[in-house]
């Protein structure tokens, strides 16, 4: 939403403010509108499941963007936030005695989805409070304490032990239902996850161009300026660990209905990592960079686990006895992700949402596109 | 670039989903290759393959070969899920062979919902009830089994006749057990309340259970904590690296109660780690270990050299003669089920259930196991545990108990637990 | 007491690892102001290293040589090994943000860790013959294992030497001086390049040296790598650009995570003594944010 074709003016500040400003963004909106629609019947179920998690990590990378692209505040512990979310919503349908009309209704899994995403935001919240005090690398060691407290020792040793052994609370699978729609199938999930990611997004954009997001924008740009401006900064703080956080516990809800059931290994470190990678791919500061991001990394970590299965039935195949080989192939696959990300932050530190803006507008100005850097 | 290796991908794919016989049998199978354990992982995995490899030398099952879908999902539960679903719909698998006892539980219900006949290598007693898992099937003895059978050799072999507790045990003292093991995991914790119950059951009394992390690296605290109560002998419910770390710390400690281990915590490297510490450490296993005088032996030792001729041998443990276990399990199951012409889940669960008197590759004594009866009502193959002994740096055999002779009245409640 | 004493030993000594790792942490941190999140996989690579080279040396040579001959390899190769990764990788990221530089570790841990399993395999792989006896030493009651006797005097040596290195060394000096002022530093005519690359040598080889002890323990494998993140708390006690810092704060979360082991599990069972250093860090920063003795940053708009 950067560009505009020149030759384009606004009468007013409500005109330039507007979600879809001419009607090519608008066409190419509904055109986008569509294409998400008509994706469950061209592409099978493998490929929607891609799309779904992709969905899943942008609502969860929604928390990350909004703390570290427009408020400053790094945090590599978000996955926490979305255990803290994924629990409560499936603690939530196990363990409270729901009455049947209200479970016949499809009451339930909205309620627990809006649950999660306060307590999340609570939780948040509480690993927030140091980040009135400190910043930068200090913060960072904050929030990875709340991923090592929250998960390995909270969840896993107290909170996945309610209700005997075993960690993996399985749902049962007429609980996940909005209404009349049961969500049953990968067609329906999917459904279910853009309509979630589009809310959010929305949601994300207001906020980000009203008064929170631009106090946000202060603190991040230099706290200490924003500070004497008159902007509370603890308070704008604390507000964007909030809503980081209940966005994450949105996300930790959503993924039940994908998977049926919830154990402490959906939310290690790994994922905390991953989603920042995200941010970073797409480009910090951009809710369109975060989608980029999402789909890049879930369809690359895709397409490298089919070379790998790929290649390894090939050799198989072809020279059966070096079957042991392909055990490397998977760490091979390792290797590839972390050299991705690293020969992407090196040679696209701006992201892809820069690369996307710079295709823009070479279209844009094209055929006049001025091609030196 | 990007196109170039997402037209790459998608030729891939194309080759992949060409090779698509319809005279062949589809077993997937969820290995753990790069995840927390994948240094037991990794062999089995080649286990798998080369016991398919063999199978499929020898003939196939009746006639048909075995095409093996083997994915690594890095003992992540929702990785498990996402490739089972993969497993189902696109690659349309009739046998699938699971790894973990977090995943295997996890996804237990959506089997039975698909009629999916599951082996696992989780030998959870929980996965034995036919009521509450119907279609989930485990290759030997299950974990509380085990944990009972040590603890009832270690009470009748060792407590009763060794000098070591001559003055305890006629002074009329009760033994005392403490369990180590990592609360949090769903293997570890598995056995537990078996173990107890059958502590009570020898009348022995049982002290507070320590928490040992499975990749601990000192488990002096825990050791200590236990050293308060005097216990006689330790159940160690984790995998081989924290089980060697807890001995050690024992030996050095001068704990002085005797040690029996789980059977995904006894193995060669145990005794690699635990030198001179490790002596007398009695430990439950699924199988004989490699290179004991079995019959089908050579055969793993023929193919272990011939499939991946990378790995040396000596670096190859039980968890490959295991895999062949669970391989051959899963080939007896398919068999019978192609005998009646039918290759769908539950005429697979059927002819598993109507094995009576079974040997690993109906040979007798084939692997050490056997011989195995699962019944419609009872899915824990065999009551028969065996337990083994490190011996002067050796892993010896010291005993085979048959715990449904033992406890006739006890063994039927014991099902599921 | 007894129970205490031990308590006390074990963690003094454990936590002597944690320190060596951590030094080489602070190292990187202090000279180039980056957060290193690929600790766990270097300390990994230096055991395998080490390993390596110490069943090649055994077959032709007495043990003690073999072992003291593997670790002086594993030093040399730690250090090309630090000189090449900073070269290639991570020069490209200076005046980048601090986070893209972290996300840059983050991707080397899954390249090392990467490499390191398509070389050695992930089966777990012990120092054979054995390098330390099994049996403790026994001081006063306290039993002790000799590898933690090792390599508590390792860490003691090891910071003896880097405490030296910067105080009295040209080259220890011109790091501190990056570390201190980069602009001036540059002005004066200190190679910030050659500053950076020495400092990931230097964490290379001190990692190396925590993983050949932690791989004397028990043996490597993957859980190795997880040990990497304890140095997380170590350093935020000790304040992330201290060298003695690194030291104390290594052997204080050894010992606390073993009293809380020891004392706490009753009341909070199970995973106390694995998350009570992480607890700790929290309830540090608020109250004393720049460690015991890290710099204050005075802010100015």
């Amino acid at each position: 939403m950067s560009y505009l074709p020149c030759g384009t003016y606004f009468q007013s500040y409500a005109d330039d403010h507007k979600w879809w400003r001419t009607s090519f963004i608008k066409s190419k909106m509904i055109l986008m509108v569509i294409l998400l629609a008509i994706l469950p019947y061209v592409v099978d179920s493998q490929w929607l499941s891609v799309a779904y998690t992709i969905n899943y990590y942008i609502l969860a990378g929604l928390g990350v963007q909004l703390l570290i692209g427009y408020c400053g505040q790094i945090t590599l512990g978000h996955a926490a936030f979305v255990a803290v979310g994924g629990y409560t919503c499936a603690m939530m349908l196990l363990f409270v005695p729901w009455p049947q009309s209200m479970v016949d209704a499809g009451l339930v899994y909205p309620i627990t989805i809006v649950c999660a995403g306060f307590l999340a935001a609570i939780w948040s919240v509480l690993f927030g409070l140091p980040s009135a005090r400190v910043k930068g690398f200090y913060l960072i060691m904050t929030t990875m304490a709340a991923q090592w407290i929250t998960v390995p020792l909270v969840i896993t040793q107290y909170v996945a032990q309610i209700g005997g052994r075993g960690q993996a609370f399985s749902i049962p699978p007429d609980m996940i239902k909005i209404g009349p729609w049961a969500i049953d199938s990968d067609t329906k999930i999917y459904y279910f996850s853009v309509l979630l990611v589009a809310v959010c997004l929305i949601a994300m954009g207001n906020m980000v161009r009203s008064k929170l997001g631009r106090a946000w924008i202060a603190i991040r740009d230099n706290d200490i300026a924003a500070e004497t401006m008159g902007v509370n900064i603890v308070v704008y703080k604390l507000l964007a660990f909030w809503v980081a956080g209940f966005f994450a516990g949105v996300a930790g809800a959503f993924y039940l209905s994908a998977l049926f059931f919830v154990s402490p290994e959906h939310y290690e470190w790994f994922y905390s990592l991953l989603w920042v990678g995200i941010i970073l791919i797409g480009g910090v500061g951009s809710i369109q960079g975060l989608v980029f991001g999402a789909a890049f990394v879930v369809i690359v970590f895709k397409v490298l686990e089919m070379a790998v299965l790929g290649a390894s039935s090939a050799l198989m195949a072809s020279y059966p006895e070096l079957g042991w080989m392909t055990t490397k192939f998977i760490f091979f696959k390792e290797a590839c992700f972390g050299l991705a990300i690293i020969l992407f932050l090196i040679y696209e530190p701006n992201g892809l949402s820069y690369r996307y803006w710079q295709l823009k507008n070479y279209f844009n100005l094209w055929p006049f596109s001025y091609t030196g850097k | 670039m990007r196109t170039r290796i997402l037209l790459l991908g998608l030729a891939l794919v194309l080759i992949c989903s060409t090779a698509f016989a319809a005279d062949e049998i589809r077993v997937g199978s969820i290995n753990d290759l790069t995840g927390a354990t994948s240094d037991v992982g990794k062999d089995a995995a080649l286990g798998i393959r080369e016991c398919v490899k063999f199978l499929n030398d020898s003939g196939g099952i009746e006639g048909k070969k075995i095409k093996l879908f083997l994915y690594d999902y890095g003992y992540r539960v929702p990785e498990a899920i996402t490739i089972y679903k993969r497993f189902r719909d696109y690659d349309k698998i009739n046998l699938l062979l699971q790894w973990g006892t977090g995943d295997t539980e996890a996804l237990s219900p959506t089997v039975n919902r698909d009629k999916m006949v599951t082996i696992s290598d989780s030998l959870s007693g929980h996965l034995c009830d036919p009521k509450k898992t119907p279609y989930n099937f485990v290759y030997s003895t299950d974990y509380s089994t085990n944990a009972r059978a040590a603890l009832t050799v270690w009470y009748e072999e060792v407590w009763k006749k060794s000098d070591k507790w001559k003055k305890d045990r006629e002074a009329g003292k009760k033994p005392k057990l403490v369990c180590f093991y990592m609360f949090a995991s769903p293997y570890c914790s598995a056995p537990i309340k078996a173990i107890k119950d059958q502590a009570k059951l020898l009348g022995m009394e049982v002290g507070k259970d320590q928490n040992v992390s499975l990749v601990a690296l000192d488990a002096k605290s825990q050791v200590l904590g236990a050293k308060q109560e005097h216990p006689n002998v330790i159940w160690h419910g984790n995998t081989t690296m924290s089980v060697a770390t807890a001995v050690k710390d024992a030996y050095a400690l001068k704990l002085g109660a005797d040690h029996i281990v789980n059977n995904w915590g006894f193995d060669k490297n145990l005794v690699r780690m635990t030198g001179k510490a490790g002596e007398g450490v009695i430990g439950a296993a699924s199988c004989a270990f490699v290179g004991m005088d079995v019959p089908y032996m050579d055969k793993i030792v023929e193919y272990c050299k011939k499939v991946n001729p990378g790995v040396p041998i000596e670096k190859r443990t039980i968890r490959t003669v295991q895999a062949w276990l669970k391989v051959s399990l899963a080939s007896a199951g398919l068999s019978g089920a192609l005998k009646k012409g039918k290759l769908d889940g539950p005429t697979i669960k059927a002819s598993l259930e109507s094995l009576k008197g079974w040997y690993p590759f109906n040979t007798k004594n084939a692997l050490g196991r056997g011989p195995y009866t699962i019944t419609a009502t009872d899915h824990r193959p065999t009551p028969v545990a065996l337990l083994y002994t490190i011996k002067a740096g050796k892993i010896e055999l010291l005993k085979k108990i048959n715990m449904q002779e033992k406890f006739p009245k006890e063994w039927p409640k014991w099902l599921g637990w | 007491m007894d129970l205490f004493l031990q308590l006390f030993i074990t963690g003094v000594m454990l936590g002597s690892i944690f320190a060596l790792v951590a030094l080489g942490w602070v190292l990187i941190y202090k000279c180039s102001g980056v957060l290193n999140l690929a600790m766990g996989e270097l300390t990994l690579i230096g055991g395998y290293v080490c390993l390596g080279l110490y069943q090649s040396f055994v077959k032709s040579m007495p043990l003690t040589t073999a072992f003291l001959l593997a670790i002086v390899g594993t030093l040399i190769i730690g250090l090309l090994l630090g000189l090449l990764t900073e070269r290639i990788f991570l020069r490209k990221m200076i005046g980048e943000p601090i986070l893209a530089v972290i996300m840059v570790t983050v991707g080397l841990s899954f390249f090392f860790k990467g490499m390191v399993f398509i070389i050695w395999d992930t089966d777990t792989q012990v120092f054979l013959p054995r390098v330390f006896p099994i049996d403790p030493i026994v001081l006063g009651g306290v039993a002790i294992g000799q590898v933690y006797i090792w390599s508590f005097i390792a860490a003691l040596v090891l910071m003896v030497v880097f405490v030296s290195f910067f105080k009295y060394t040209r080259w220890g000096l011109s790091m501190q001086a990056c570390a201190d002022d980069e602009m001036a530093a540059l002005s004066l005519g200190v190679s910030a390049k050659f500053v950076y690359a020495l400092a990931w040598g230097i964490a290379f080889m001190s990692a190396g040296v925590g993983g050949t002890l932690l791989g004397n323990i028990n043996g490597l494998n993957y859980s190795v790598s997880s040990l990497g993140l304890l140095v997380l708390p170590v350093v935020v006690f000790g304040g992330l650009n201290s060298v003695p810092g690194a030291i104390v704060g290594g052997i204080t979360i050894g010992v606390l995570q073993n009293l809380a082991g020891g004392y706490l599990d009753g009341y909070f069972p199970g995973g106390i003594k694995e998350s009570a250093p992480f607890i700790f860090m929290v309830v540090f920063l608020l109250f004393k944010p720049y460690g015991l003795w890290g710099w204050e940053r005075i802010e100015r708009v």
